[in-house]
Order: C-alpha cells, then sequence, then structure tokens
C-alpha cells in the first residue's frame, strides 16, 4: 500500500467521506497466483514470482487498495506449521496442515513456538525482508503485521469437529491450548512489528468465530482477540466470512475498526449493530457475481450496493470476503466501474 | 415406557453423551445416552422405537434450533455425539435387519477439498434421522463416488465443498454421476455453494444446512 492510500484509509477509518468511495481487497494465494498465470507452489517458493504477482496487481489497478499488500503467507499452514503440524503443498491446490492433537489430554504437550524462528515463521519474515527495498522502490511499504485467529489456528492443530465439542465439554483444556496459541500470535505480531517498522496496522482472519453462538464467543472470542487487537496501530482489520451475528456487535470493543465480512448481512445492517464505529470492507458476493458474472452484473450490483447505503462514510467498496479465484480483470475492472 | 424414550431423546438433542459427561450442565450426573439406550433395550423398548421415537425426535428438534439460529455448530456437534451413542447400541439391529433404514445416502467432501466439519455434521443429522450413511471422507475423487454408487444401488449422493476452488470439482463430480447413473438424486453443500450453483451445475438438491439435506432425503425416498 503506497503512502496516499496509507493516509485515505487512515482517513476513512476516522469517518472523512471520500468521493468516489475507495474499493479494496483481500488478496492472497486463492487469487493471486492463477491471475498471475502461476501455479500455486511457484509463487510459494519463488520470491520473484511473487514479489511480481504482487506488484502487478499494483500496477494493474492502482486505485485500489490491497489487504494487507504484499502478503508474505503459505496459506493455512502460516502458524499450524510453528506447532508441528504436517504441511502439504500440492503443486496448484491450497496448502494444508494436519491436526497435531488427537485428543484433549494432548494439549498438555503443547508447547509456545518460538515466532520468527519455529515452522514456517522464518520464512514468511525472509520472504518480506529480501522484497522489502524493491517493493519501497516501487512506492509500497509493509503496513500490516498478519496472522489467523486463535480459534482458527486451534482447529488446524485438533480439528474443527474436536474444537467446537471441547469448547462445551471441557473448557479448561480449550482455555489451555488457546492461551497458548494467543501468546505465540502476539509474540509473532511483535516480531512482525520490530522488524518492519512501517507496519502500522493488523490483520486477522478468524472464520471460526462465525461458528460459534455469543455465549461460547463471550467465553473463547472475545478475551483473546481483544489481546491480540491491544496493540498501537491505526489499522485494526478482521476477517470473519463465516456468520458474524454472535460476534459483530464487540467488535468496537476490541478495538478493530475495519471488517471483511461475509455478503449475506447487508453494510446497513452491520453499521447499525456496531455504531458505525467500524468501517465496512465489503460486500459484494466474491464468487457469484465477482467471479461468476458478466461486467455488467458486477457494475449493477456495486451500484445497487452503494445505492442503498444509508450513510457511505466509513465504507470501503469490496467482496464480502476476500477475492475469489478466478475473478478476471475484466471483472475487476468493472466493480471499479461501478464505483465511479 | 414414554417416558424413557423422552428423556433420551432430550439427551439426543441436549449433547448428554453419558452420566460422566459434565455437559450440559443442567443435566450433570444424570443418566445420558448411553446409559438410557441400555436401559430401554433391557426393558424391552424395541429398537425401532428407540431409534424413530427417541434418536430422530432428538436430532430433529436440535436441527430446526439450528436452522432458526437458536443453537450453534459446537451444540449441534454435541447432540450428534449422543446420537452415535446411541447408534452404537443400535448397530447389532441395523445388521440384523431388525431396524430398516429409510435408505443409503453416500456423502463425501469433493476432490481437493480436505475440510470435513459440513460434512460430518451433515452425516450424523441424516444418521440420525434414521438413513444409512456411507462417508466416503474427504477429497474424494469422482470414481469412488461412482464405485459408493455402484454397491449402494439407490442410494442418494451428498457432495460437500467449503472452498470456492473445489466447487468446480463438484461440477465435475455432479457431471461424472449423472453420466454414468443418471437416476441417482444428488444433493450439495457448503459454505460458498448455492441453489442457484446447483442448478446450474445438474444437482437434485442443495441444502444450507444438515436440516435442509434431511427433507430432501425424506422427500427423496418416498
Amino acid at each position: 500500500m503506497t503512502d496516499n492510500q496509507w493516509d485515505n484509509l487512515i482517513k476513512i477509518v476516522n469517518g472523512t467521506r471520500l468521493d468516489p468511495l475507495p474499493a479494496g481487497f483481500i488478496i492472497d494465494c486463492p487469487w493471486l497466483p492463477n491471475w498471475f498465470g502461476i501455479n500455486i507452489l511457484d509463487y510459494f517458493t519463488n520470491d520473484d514470482l511473487w514479489f511480481s504477482a504482487n506488484l502487478k496487481a499494483t500496477e494493474i489497478f492502482p486505485g485500489v487498495m490491497f489487504f494487507p499488500g504484499f502478503w508474505s503467507e503459505y496459506g493455512m499452514c502460516s502458524e499450524p506449521s510453528a506447532f508441528g503440524a504436517k504441511c502439504s503443498f500440492p503443486e496448484n491446490q491450497f496448502p494444508h496442515a494436519d491436526k497435531c492433537i488427537h485428543s484433549l489430554k494432548d494439549i498438555d504437550r503443547i508447547r509456545k513456538p518460538k515466532a520468527g524462528v519455529d515452522g514456517l515463521s522464518p520464512f514468511l519474515l525472509n520472504r518480506l525482508k529480501l522484497n522489502r527495498k524493491r517493493m519501497e522502490e516501487s512506492g509500497h511499504k509493509i503496513r500490516f503485521s498478519v496472522s489467523r485467529g486463535h480459534l482458527n489456528v486451534a482447529s488446524y492443530l485438533m480439528g474443527t469437529t474436536e474444537l467446537m465439542t471441547g469448547l462445551l465439554t471441557d473448557h479448561g483444556q480449550i482455555h489451555k491450548l488457546l492461551r497458548i496459541i494467543t501468546d505465540y500470535l502476539i509474540e509473532w505480531h511483535d516480531v512482525q512489528q520490530k522488524t518492519f517498522p512501517s507496519i502500522d496496522g493488523i490483520l486477522i482472519l478468524d472464520d471460526l468465530v462465525g461458528f460459534i453462538g455469543e455465549e461460547e464467543f463471550k467465553q473463547f472470542g472475545l478475551p483473546y482477540l481483544k489481546e491480540l487487537y491491544d496493540r498501537d496501530v491505526s489499522i485494526k482489520l478482521f476477517h470473519n466470512d463465516a456468520d458474524c451475528r454472535s460476534s459483530v456487535k464487540y467488535l468496537p470493543e476490541i478495538g478493530i475498526n475495519i471488517f471483511n465480512m461475509a455478503f449475506n448481512t447487508s453494510l446497513n445492517e452491520l453499521k447499525e449493530l456496531t455504531g458505525n464505529k467500524v468501517t465496512m470492507l465489503g460486500n459484494i458476493p466474491p464468487r457469484d457475481v465477482l467471479a461468476r458474472g458478466t461486467p455488467a452484473d458486477i457494475t449493477k450490483a456495486v451500484r445497487d450496493m452503494i445505492a442503498a447505503l444509508e450513510d457511505p462514510s466509513r465504507i470501503i467498496v469490496s467482496c464480502g470476503g476476500g477475492m475469489s479465484p478466478g475473478v478476471t480483470t475484466e471483472n475487476i475492472n468493472a466493480f471499479i466501474q461501478g464505483i465511479t | 415406557m414414554t417416558e424413557l424414550l423422552e428423556r433420551l431423546a432430550l439427551c439426543v438433542e441436549m449433547g448428554k453423551i453419558d452420566k460422566a459427561t459434565p455437559y450440559p450442565p443442567e443435566l450433570a450426573g444424570q443418566d445420558g445416552a448411553d446409559e438410557l439406550t441400555k436401559q430401554a433395550l433391557d426393558k424391552g423398548i424395541s429398537p425401532d422405537d428407540i431409534l424413530h421415537k427417541a434418536c430422530v425426535i432428538g436430532m430433529h428438534s436440535i436441527g430446526e434450533k439450528f436452522q432458526r439460529n437458536e443453537v450453534f455448530v459446537p451444540q449441534l456437534l454435541i447432540a450428534a455425539k449422543a446420537m452415535t451413542c446411541v447408534m452404537y447400541h443400535l448397530k447389532p439391529f441395523f445388521v440384523s435387519g431388525q431396524i430398516k433404514t429409510k435408505g443409503t445416502f453416500v456423502i463425501g467432501t469433493v476432490s481437493g477439498d480436505l475440510h470435513d466439519i459440513g460434512k460430518n455434521i451433515v452425516c450424523m443429522v441424516v444418521e440420525g434421522a434414521g438413513f444409512k450413511v456411507i462417508d466416503l471422507g474427504i477429497d474424494v475423487p469422482e470414481s469412488a463416488f461412482l464405485d459408493a454408487i455402484h454397491g449402494n444401488e439407490g442410494c442418494i449422493v451428498g457432495l460437500s465443498a467449503l472452498l470456492t476452488t473445489t466447487m468446480v470439482n463438484m461440477e465435475q463430480t455432479v457431471n461424472a454421476i449423472k453420466k454414468q447413473y443418471p437416476q441417482t438424486k444428488v444433493i450439495i453443500g457448503g459454505a460458498p455453494v448455492t441453489g442457484d450453483f446447483a442448478q446450474q451445475i445438474g444437482a437434485d438438491g442443495y441444502s444450507h444446512g444438515p436440516q435442509g439435506a434431511v427433507e430432501f432425503l425424506n422427500k427423496a425416498v418416498v
């Protein structure tokens, strides 16, 4: 993200209305490598290809904010790898981390990994270090520290079914695991921020928050998210494109100031539920409209969405979720046309 | 007898697995699905009644609550665990033919997709509704679905996908099934899936949640 984009982002979060409304997308391996014409494994393993793909997105769409921008990531393996999860990288599929906790008792064996040293974390950091100079020479800076959330990481370590039932049957062991994961994630964000002083934002992605009810969220989501977001940065972005009804009203209390959500709740409703304290990054359907729609469908959907806004402040026009695989340049241009 | 079945249905609905399990707190220390199923069989209650007048009712009730957003994934999964406990005791009666299932449901997460949560929930709720469930697991190739259909004449097939990328494989799998077994009904589901998408790829049904899958299956076997 350029200095100008970052300044605008802070203005938007503070309630300044930009005209036209800004466009922004979360982009990562599900979309970027194939859009750039390379396979996912090449994207993960070749610095030049990774850098060129990210740079090209910023050059083709100079007015679009990309979150987090030049994201160094290995899909869902990024954090679980530090805990010892076996990671698989099929050539042109998303990587996957196998669970390494097979019973609630196994949680007793889990120790906090060393951020920046264990698993893939040094590789994540080093990619950014090696590319920082040319990134800055192209006008961009590393703005965000990034991680999946504590529940999301826990689901990879022990399995979603087991985590979900554990939330009801064994609070002690689940809190023990979430404590270790959260401590690690805090340290991981610290390391990223210390390594790259240009970081002034945090992005956390956790769809598991959308699987649980309000009572479970208050016990297993809210307190840990408050700790994760308790950082001295300007932008606090949260992605959960599963159900958000149990959690959305707590976003201001957590400190989150930008939310990327699923497309099935209207922006007006979300703004009301959050007291218009949170900037909404959304929410055109990413697959049915942005990926599969015609350019005309997309432009219309964006115009309709903007026209329906009761208050256009604190809005970044995006899709509800991250950029879906298969979204073409033509469709993104149609999306931008709907705003202007 | 009725009271015992009602208590068992409640245990399934609330996810009271057995006496030792502390959840739910309001039933702490009381017998759970495990003990009550044993008691019901000992008292001569027919396995069929245990399935249909307790298990199916309990799972139906929690499924409806899930559909109305009154409970969430953890509560549904724990109910399914309690149901699995009942099924463990009823298994010999399924094998002997004393309990008749409504039909056979073959389900799997399509090729390339390693997520199992949605599929597992549907498996459990469908089993609790009285169907025989054959769970092919995750990352299931087309050939495995075709083999399962071949070995289970008249079965209905469920395809799950959590990723927008693997929805493409869902389309290929539906095509392969319809080409070789045009009469086989296919229902699809998963977070990114919609009714429109189901129509586009030629699936017979779509469900947003497990209860919708049960309703589809109940209609399909009539």
